[in-house]
């Protein structure tokens, strides 16, 4: 049995190995490490791990930048395991692509067939299988190849993200190929994907920070290293506070996740806010200890901060606290059996 | 309830070992000691002395230190329980939790045998009171330049030069006392730990008054004081080693029910603002949402720490610098908080109801005291020197 510090490692190598793969490719190569059916059930090839497991996953493909929705295959092969299990096992296996619209939701007219626009879909202009919210609760999944003639995938101008362009999509009269109902396992799965962005956050974030102290050490300026500058150390440490303070956040959060089928919890909104600040706060904090350098297009570091500033904008800082501010005197849930 | 039986909870149902915590508390504490009490009264320092006493025979105090020396012979985990639940009920601070909570630990990790069976229990027992003195006037974050002369004179120790900011000073019979035996070029080497009796001749204490109208804190001068040979904590030369592992202490596990009070202040606040029509509807105002939401945010993740230590400790680890990162933390975070509470208070209907006016008592007080908090223990400044330089190990210039 691997343990979490093993497939991190595995992780992070299969993913630098992607570098430059488009989503197909990315997709066989990841599952040649068993990466893509950590959380789905064993029926369909998975490995059927708890979400703690996955964070270390999808935090080292974001330090190698993956160009693939790596938290969007997991958690689909997880939720599609036992009613659609075909497309469970060919997102496992890497054969089929599959994504979801994070943004929307489709209307299901007269026969069934579905309309409308959703967006924030990655990569959905690769994929065969997305996955959508209904207007009426729960989802729907569409099978993008099979409805070619009645979608059009625009790319989606909210979003920033360069290795995963997110697209819009547009369905007129598409059949579903499989209705997910509202319940357990679509709140889980929209709950869970919060903690898997937080965690990709902090990769990103992580990784950011640790290159640019990399190069203020090596820059020399003022004839002494820029690291010697205590204002720089500084800058630094409160990043370094605000890293430890989320993946504390994070952690908890994902050792709890299992009691908290609906996604509720008090330690999901406090990961959320935490991460949704640090990761942009260290990706941004990294580009300006860089100098021009910075600014570059070469320099990976907006990379980052493209996909971190995606993920923050969906973990919502403001609507979690807001959220947290209607409870903001109930017991922890780790702590509701203390009471008198 | 007896200590006995109460500790026998501990391994066999630690539910009810935290019920039984609470029960204790809720019949002992007189109501009135509680900073949320309409009618509140303070106690005077007999009577905390004799709170915290009894608090010891209970089994609150103490939990983790071993039994030869007067302690209950549990671990961490369960002096992390009592914390949670001394926590969750705002009561009176320990007046002596410098014994408790630096003295003591120190004691015990390089204390001789005999010196444990003399300072341990008469700690738990408030017998001794301690006060630290480690700050001087030309040495407070430069602690390593402090002056205070130790010199052997080949009967006892001899302690020349002065301390200040000395906490609780005027009521202590014992100072933990960083002096040097070196000189001043030898820095770091040449410190020395000291367990000093405060009756000494030629020990003056006088009171500072502070910006909360407290004088708590004084400053200590030592005039030839005589400090006895078996009273010398650890090597001559290894005070350094010995403060710094204080100064570790005092950083993260000191206080350890600090992220639970901290929640308690965050209800009681948001319990008088419900009590008043005005504040109420302010509760709701989205920009005060937010801070207050944040402000629980933060106390969650000061519980993970805390946590997070706690079973680092209980499984060999060691304390290191991470308490840099859990003070710089707490002390900025609870520093917004209670000025988001004045802010918060002083909007309240008139007359206030009575509870918005204990509320307004405790966070006036809170408020002025807060600004302390990001300047003792190592201020804000050189937390996050240590972060830069012992977390992220920074290189220094070349
Ligand atoms: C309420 C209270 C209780 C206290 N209780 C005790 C006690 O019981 N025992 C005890 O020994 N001490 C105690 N202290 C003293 C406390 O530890 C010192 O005040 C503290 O270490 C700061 O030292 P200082 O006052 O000399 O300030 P200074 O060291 O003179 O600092 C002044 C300012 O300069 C900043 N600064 C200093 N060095 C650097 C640097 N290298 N880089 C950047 N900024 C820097 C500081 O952060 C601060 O803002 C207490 C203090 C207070 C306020």
């Amino acid at each position: 049995m691997m343990d979490t510090d093993d497939i991190a490692r595995t992780a992070r190598r299969a993913a630098a190995a992607c570098a430059g793969l488009d989503a197909s490719a990315a997709a066989r190569r990841l599952a040649e490490d068993g990466i893509l059916g950590l959380l789905a059930p064993e029926e369909v090839g998975g490995l059927g791990l708890p979400l703690s497991m996955a964070a270390p996953v999808v935090a080292a493909g974001a330090a190698e930048l993956l160009p693939f929705p790596l938290t969007e295959a997991l958690l689909l092969a997880r939720l599609l395991g036992r009613s659609a299990p075909d497309t469970a096992t060919a997102i496992v296996e890497g054969r089929e692509v599959a994504t979801i619209a994070w943004r929307g939701a489709l209307r299901a007219e007269g026969s069934g067939v579905l309309h409308g626009t959703v967006g924030r879909a990655p990569m959905a202009g690769e994929a065969r299988w997305l996955v959508a919210a209904l207007e009426e609760g729960g989802a729907a999944l569409i099978d993008l190849r099979a409805a070619s003639g009645s979608v059009t995938v625009e790319e989606d101008m909210s979003s920033l993200d360069l290795e995963r362009p997110a697209a819009l999509v547009t369905l007129r009269g598409v059949p579903a190929a499989q209705r997910i109902p509202a319940g357990a396992d679509w709140s889980a799965l929209l709950a869970d994907a919060q903690l898997l962005r937080a965690a990709e956050m902090l990769g990103s974030g992580e990784h950011c920070m640790e290159t640019a102290i990399a190069h203020i050490t090596e820059r020399r300026a003022f004839g002494r290293p820029l690291v010697a500058n205590q204002g720089l150390r500084f800058e630094l440490a409160r990043h370094k506070l605000a890293l430890e303070n989320a993946k504390h956040a994070l952690d908890h959060a994902l050792a709890v996740a299992g009691q908290d089928p609906h996604g509720q919890s008090i330690a999901r909104l406090v990961a959320r806010a935490t991460a949704a600040e640090a990761g942009p706060m260290l990706c941004e904090g990294a580009i300006q200890l860089h100098g021009g350098m910075g600014f570059t297009w070469d320099v990976p570091m907006h990379r980052h901060l493209r996909r971190v500033r995606d993920a923050a904008a969906q973990c919502d800082a403001i609507g979690a606290r807001a959220a947290l501010a209607a409870r903001v005197d109930e017991p922890a849930e780790n702590e509701q059996g203390w009471a008198a | 309830m007896d200590s006995a039986a109460l500790n026998a909870l501990a391994s066999s149902d630690p539910a009810a070992y935290r019920r039984a915590i609470r029960d204790w508390i809720a019949t002992n504490l007189p109501p009135a000691w509680r900073s949320d009490a309409i009618d509140k009264v303070d106690p005077t320092l007999e009577e905390l002395k004799d709170w915290e006493a009894r608090m010891y025979r209970a089994g609150l105090w103490g939990a983790a230190w071993p039994k030869e020396y007067g302690g209950h012979g549990l671990t961490l985990r369960e002096h992390l329980i009592v914390s949670q639940e001394v926590g969750r009920v705002p009561m009176p601070e320990s007046v002596n939790s410098i014994g408790k909570e630096l003295a003591g630990p120190i004691i015990l990790a390089i204390g001789t045998e005999e010196q444990k069976k003399r300072f341990i229990p008469a700690i738990l027992e408030m017998r001794e009171i301690w006060c630290q003195g480690f700050s001087e006037p030309e040495a407070g974050s430069d602690l390593a330049g402090l002056r205070t002369r130790a010199t052997h004179d080949g009967k006892v120790w001899r302690i020349n030069g002065q301390k200040i900011w000395t906490s609780g000073g005027w009521r202590a019979q014992r100072c933990l006392l960083l002096a040097r035996t070196g000189t001043l070029e030898d820095r770091h080497k040449g410190l020395a730990l000291f367990a000093l009796r405060m009756d000494a001749p030629g020990v003056t204490v006088q009171r500072i008054k502070q910006i909360d109208g407290e004088a708590e804190f004084a400053q200590v001068f030592f005039d030839n004081a005589p400090v006895e040979e078996i009273d010398a904590l650890g090597a001559p030369n290894e005070g350094w080693k010995a403060a710094v592992r204080v100064l570790e202490i005092e950083r993260a596990t000191n206080r350890m029910y600090r992220a639970w009070r901290l929640e308690n202040e965050l209800r009681h606040l948001v319990s008088a603002c419900r009590a008043d029509p005005n504040l109420a509807t302010l509760l709701s105002d989205p920009a005060y949402a937010q801070r207050l939401a944040q402000f629980r945010i933060e106390v969650e993740v000061l519980k993970r720490y805390v946590e997070g230590a706690v079973e680092d400790l209980v499984s060999g680890g060691s304390i290191g610098a991470r308490g840099s990162l859990m003070k710089l933390h707490w002390s900025e975070a609870h520093q917004r908080f209670v000025a988001l509470a004045m802010e918060l208070l002083n909007q309240a209907s008139l007359p206030p109801p009575p509870e918005v006016r204990a509320a307004q008592r405790r966070f006036r007080k809170a408020y002025m005291r807060a600004r302390a908090e990001t300047i003792y223990a190592g201020t804000s400044q050189i937390q996050l020197g240590i972060i830069a330089d012992r977390i992220l190990r920074l290189p220094r210039a070349a």
